[in-house]
């Protein structure tokens, strides 16, 4: 068994093998196959509540991921903003010094919770200027109807 | 304005997220559908010989005590069982049931077919260029119950 404290490296891992094998479009169909196939307990929660189901989920998964972030939402629920001060994973990784990290290896989040924001109507723009410090940001908000 | 704020700082949390299991399962599992069992086998040793080479260099140095370690850490961090007997050629290790599985289950996450491979591939990996090897004398996919010996290659 591979703990689940040293998944990350295995994940980063696995990116960089199937680039290898096929490809950036190896990784793209990988990323999208797994929100498709993982990620339908947060579908789920945002169907049911709106954005309130992405502060549920998040509430969970990065209190158990220790991350260092702060979370919003906003007064009418209609904005949802996490700022990641430290995201464990790519801070793992950076300070992991005999692996080579996939070199967008934060590229997995936005793919992969896109995907479902796009599919509910929400628009997802992340900043990810300071991936290399391991922090980031993000905003999900509904689309405004043309 | 502002409704509902969450600050959190790392040391306010224990690092344990056992959903990551369901996510690697996953993993192994569209490698095994999109490009064959040896190809899991392939990825889990390119990660293995990677990240675990430190342990490696350990086992070198210090011989099965350094695995033994490694182990059981691994499972008292899951807050799982793990029965080890270490003798000086010989490292016996029991696994009542995996708590990866046993996660993956009671949240409704799909087990890979090949899951067994995280244990035996990479064991294999890890052992590789040291004097011992692994053999896996007993494997349950249904619950990872497990039974692994380490020992000392023939000379």
């Amino acid at each position: 068994m591979i703990p689940c404290t040293e998944f990350i490296p295995a994940y980063s891992e696995l990116f960089k093998f199937l680039e290898a094998k096929g490809g950036r479009p190896a990784v793209l169909d990988f990323w999208n196959y797994l929100s498709d196939n993982f990620l339908g307990n947060l579908e789920e929660l945002i169907k049911q509540h709106g954005l309130r189901g992405c502060w549920m989920y998040w509430s969970r998964a990065l209190n158990e991921e220790a991350a260092d972030f702060t979370m919003e939402l906003n007064e009418d629920e209609t904005e949802f903003r996490i700022t990641m001060h430290h995201c464990p994973s790519k801070g793992l990784l950076l300070k992991t010094k005999h692996i080579t990290p996939y070199h967008d290896y934060c590229g997995h989040c936005d793919v992969l919770y896109r995907r479902i924001f796009d599919r509910l109507g929400y628009e997802h723009p992340v900043d990810r200027s300071q991936c290399d410090k391991a922090r980031c940001s993000s905003v999900t908000r509904r689309k405004k109807s043309s | 304005m502002t409704r509902e704020v969450m600050r959190r700082k790392a040391s306010d949390n224990v690092y344990l997220h056992k959903d990551f299991h369901g996510a690697l399962s996953r993993g192994i599992e569209y490698i095994d559908q999109h490009y064959g069992p040896e190809a899991v086998r392939e990825y889990l040793r390119q990660f293995a010989s990677a990240f675990y080479a430190p342990l490696t260099a350990e086992i070198n140095r210090r011989g099965l005590a350094a695995i033994k370690e490694r182990i059981e850490h691994a499972y008292r961090t899951e807050q799982a069982l793990v029965t080890t007997r270490l003798s000086p050629d010989e490292l016996l290790v029991e696994v009542p049931a995996c708590p990866a599985i046993a996660h993956m289950r009671s949240h409704g996450y799909a087990v890979a077919r090949l899951w067994g491979e995280t244990s035996r591939t990479v064991y294999e990996t890890i052992c590789a260029g040291t004097p011992f090897a692994v053999e896996v004398l007993e494997y349950d996919d249904a619950t990872g119950r497990s039974r692994v010996r380490f020992y000392r290659r023939a000379a």
